[in-house]
């Protein structure tokens, strides 16, 4: 559970009106951004290109520290293998002592924060000036960066102004272009009369010694020019092997960063070059080059681990956060760690900057998968988070999420919970077909939506008075209901088995299914996963079956995740195997199997479609429902904006912060009102709960949430 | 002067247009002149951003080309020593890039000089001077070619337009720390 900390932060992050819209603002239009500058780029070569020569990196780390080395020293640079964050400090602060250095420019490394360098120098007596404009902002305002690459965000320009005003102890007026260039003004002085500048480095190449800087303000250049002694700092997790590996990272870098299709300058040093030593005497001479790089035991424990070793490709580009939903709304800062945020940052935070921030928030995470489309590196983000959950629950099993799961496992406890809840709810649902006030902890669940009542009669007791009149089947189909359809919708399923029925297949329930696993995997409970697993793969008997049917891509998903919970090799596996391997979402099966058909009763009906998480991108699906509705006569398909965003539901995220998931639900709804629809298409009942409940709560009446399955047996009749 | 340099292959209309409008669409600005009139150029672009004194680097074309003459004839104060000295206060700098990139309308330079360094990052407006010969049609054309340096030189920087931010609200704001204004002068001839 998130702690009251962290929950204020939070509720603080929702309440800062400037980070909602500029963040805000931002997010919504950085997909378009982003693609645009990626016209004539073919993103997924260049991504597996990143992966190839960083994971060659990963495998040669030793080798590559070894030639940059020798190559930068053999051109005057000088190169410190740090072993720990403190040996590098130490040499650092060696350094700064010898040369008698009193004033340091830095231009963004986000190595030196972990070293927290500014803090140890400045305790020192040396003046240590931050020169990127946001990180210049927010040194001023004593606070640390709410996005890697946008640093200052969560302050609107009259703030800005208080915070020049304050420093330059002259008016600042709250205009940007002037703002500016206050700070050109202030920092030209700091660049002119820097004993020393320090640089983190977006590249290295081993081959060559060069270090890469990609800046747009110009002072990295600056940095870089001017002062006499220069100093690099970077993580061994920048290195490349050769100079023209470097380019696959700034083909991706600035697209996925900033959406650019280049910055204003990159700049590329090879050991020492030229400097102005005596600017009276115009006297030049080789600049003192010096390079840590950064070799802690938190980035070996990133390349021992099989389960994270992929962190290291990361470019630290950006992108994850831009297409976060959730970091769309709360921003950097609750992520905790003053370094890193956002998805990647969770991971970058467990191991390089403290394990206990990093186990809070990796459940700001609603695994809906978009940070792993856009990664630069071709990381698989939430998966890792979800590991980093199993993690932590191994470690530390929570008792509260443990005997909720435990519960749920257990199918008979289970199942007789939701039934004496469905008796229960009465007072609750005051007779309306939603609740809108739950007790106790659920309460969460009707914070901005209402909650749907639990079916009087589950749909296990509603089979077996099913009659399926099929002549001539073609074979027989295994549904699995899951929880939603089983006990809240038992209706879909019903309509799931007609539509098959109508193309000629045989439906079959197998009474032993219990919960697939995916609210135990979402929390990290491998245990209670791998237990349903093995209670699901012996009731459903795949071997008997030609197809296993779902109508919830999260159950899909999950059933199609079995495999990986068994060893290769032994019966459990094969058995998983064979069910992953049948495993379909129903619209995926159904028009596979021929079900689009031009039939229908022909009445208009204006649907737009939301896609599902899982649906979208864990199992790719997103043509085939869209086929089946628009080939039914009087359908008339709409599509609304961010159709692939989440809605909000994640499975427990929804209890576990309903302040994150709410303005995620308000913004789906407020798109599929833009539409004019009168139906909201969908296959995911977690989803379509989840949007009915936003839509009840907000009173919106005239627009119905129906799952396709639903809107195929209404169109041809088929109930 | 490399290889490519010496066979002297003018640049193409079509790919001056595209260095051209690549480097427009990130706030630069592009013209075109002939070796002769690479001094005309640089002083008619700093007349009109009534720059008054700049920094020169001098090199063997600017020198043969007579770019210093051409500027104080227009009554610009230039400077071709002490150049740390004189940018602190010089709105202007004239450098050489050693070549272009007509996808992106990148200026790049490839030599290990402080003083051209510093005329093309401190000053307000910034003329970089790049042989049209030079300018190669892809980013990957430009890594192919670098790669293929030894040994590389100490310093290799891409420009791509004045310096910019966006880090108070989001709001696309030009010229920062480095240039404010960004000139390209082509020269067909060189």
């Amino acid at each position: 559970m998130a702690s009251e900390d962290l929950k204020q932060e939070i509720q603080q992050a929702l309440d800062n009106a400037t980070l909602s819209r500029t963040l805000g603002t931002f997010c919504r239009t950085y997909p378009a951004k982003r693609e645009k500058s990626y016209e004539g780029v073919d993103f997924p070569a260049v991504r597996d290109k990143i992966k190839e020569v960083k994971s060659f990196a990963a495998d040669h780390v030793d080798e590559l520290i070894e030639e940059f080395t020798r190559n930068c020293e053999a051109r005057g640079g000088h190169v410190i293998h740090a072993r720990s964050t403190e040996e590098a400090m130490e040499f650092i602060r060696k350094l700064v002592k010898e040369k008698e250095i009193k004033s340091i420019v830095k231009s963004k490394s986000m190595a030196s924060e972990e070293l927290h360098f500014n803090k140890v120098l400045g305790d020192d007596g040396v003046l240590v000036q931050e020169t990127d404009l946001g990180e210049f902002i927010i040194a001023l305002e004593g606070n640390t960066p709410v996005h890697m690459v946008m640093p200052a965000l969560h302050l609107n320009k009259e703030e800005v102004a208080d915070l020049f005003t304050e420093y330059t102890k002259e008016k600042n007026e709250p205009i940007i272009a002037e703002e500016v260039k206050t700070a050109r003004k202030v920092m030209r002085d700091r660049f002119i009369h820097a004993d020393m500048g320090v640089s983190g480095a977006n590249v290295a190449v081993a081959e060559t010694g060069t270090v890469f800087t990609m800046t747009n303000e110009g002072n990295g250049r600056m940095v870089g020019t001017l002062p006499k002694t220069h100093l690099y700092i970077f993580g061994i997790e920048k290195l490349v092997k050769s100079f023209s590996d470097a380019r696959h990272i700034f083909k991706a870098l600035p697209r996925n960063g900033t959406g650019q299709r280049i910055t204003a300058y990159i700049s590329m040093y090879t050991g020492a070059c030229e400097v102005v030593s005596d600017k009276e005497a115009d006297l030049k001479e080789k600049k003192e080059f010096y390079v840590v790089i950064l070799d802690d035991p938190g980035r070996r424990e990133i390349l021992a681990e099989p389960d994270f070793r992929q962190i290291f490709d990361c470019i630290r580009c950006g992108a994850c956060l831009d297409v976060c939903p959730a970091f769309a709304l709360v921003g950097g800062h609750v992520y905790g760690s003053k370094v890193y945020t956002g998805g990647i940052g969770t991971l970058l935070s467990h191991f390089l900057v403290s394990k206990e921030r990093a186990e809070q928030i990796q459940n700001i995470c609603l695994q809906c998968g978009r940070c792993k489309e856009v990664c630069g590196g071709g990381l698989q983000i939430s998966d890792m988070i979800m590991k980093l959950r199993e993690k932590s629950m191994a470690e530390h099993p929570n008792a509260v999420k443990k005997f909720a799961l435990d519960a749920v496992t257990d199918r008979k406890l289970f199942h007789s919970m939701l039934r004496i809840a469905s008796v229960a709810q009465g007072p609750f649902t005051k007779g309306q077909p939603m609740i809108r006030h739950l007790p106790l902890f659920l309460s969460g669940l009707t914070n901005g939506r209402s909650f749907p009542q639990i079916a009087q009669t589950p749909f296990r007791d509603i089979f077996p008075t099913i009659r399926q009149d099929v002549p001539n089947p073609k074979g027989t189909i295994a549904l699995f209901a899951g929880c939603l359809l089983d006990f809240v919708y038992p209706d879909l399923a019903r309509d799931v088995i007609a539509d098959l029925n109508s193309i000629g297949w045989l439906v079959d329930f197998p009474m032993g299914q219990a919960c697939c696993g995916c609210p135990a995997s979402n929390l990290g409970d491998r245990e209670n996963a791998l237990r349903e697993a093995e209670i699901n793969i012996e009731a459903m008997e795949a071997e008997k079956y030609a197809y296993i049917v779902s109508a919830c891509p999260s159950c899909t998903h999950q059933l199609r995740q079995y495999p990986d919970f068994f060893e290769k090799g032994t019966e459990m596996y094969a058995r998983a195997k064979e069910l992953a391997d049948k495993t379909f979402d129903f619209c995926k099966l159904f028009y596979d199997l021929g079900g689009a058909a031009e039939t229908g009763d022909d009445k208009p009906m204006k649907v737009t479609y939301h896609d599902s998480c899982h649906l979208c991108r864990s199992l790719g699906v997103t043509c085939e429902q869209r086929e089946l509705l628009q080939k039914t006569p009087g359908v008339e398909l709409v599509e609304m904006e961010e159709h692939d965003n989440c809605c909000g539901f994640g499975g427990a995220y929804s209890v576990l912060y309903p302040e994150i998931a709410k303005p995620i639900l308000e913004n789906k709804v407020k798109h599929i009102q833009e539409t004019g629809a009168d139906v909201v298409a969908v296959d995911c009942p977690g989803c379509m709960m989840q949007i009915r409940g936003g839509l009840d709560a907000q009173g919106i009446e005239g627009v119905e949430v129906k799952h396709t399955a639903e809107i195929i047996a209404e169109k041809r009749g088929l109930v | 002067m490399s290889e490519r340099g010496a066979q002297m292959n003018k640049i193409t209309d079509a790919r001056y247009e595209s260095f051209r409008k690549n480097l427009e669409a990130v706030n630069g600005t592009c013209v075109r002149a002939a070796r002769k009139k690479i001094g005309e150029a640089v002083a008619g672009i700093f007349q009109e951003a009534g720059v008054k004194d700049a920094c020169l680097p001098e090199t063997p074309l600017f020198q043969e080309t007579g770019v210093k003459e051409a500027l104080e004839a227009a009554g610009i104060q230039v400077y071709t020593d002490h150049i740390r000295l004189h940018a602190e206060t010089a709105r202007g700098g004239i450098s050489e890039a050693q070549y272009g990139i007509a996808e992106l309308g990148t200026l790049v330079q490839c030599r290990d000089s402080a003083d051209e360094r510093i005329a093309a990052t401190m000053s307000e407006v910034y003329v970089g001077v790049v042989p049209g010969s030079e300018i190669v049609e892809t980013y990957d054309d430009m890594f192919d070619l670098l790669s293929g340096l030894d040994p590389i030189p100490n310093f290799v920087g891409f420009i791509t337009g004045p310096s910019r931010t966006a880090d108070i609200e989001c709001v696309s704001t030009v010229g920062v720390h480095g240039p404010i204004q960004l000139f390209a002068v082509v020269v067909d001839d060189a």
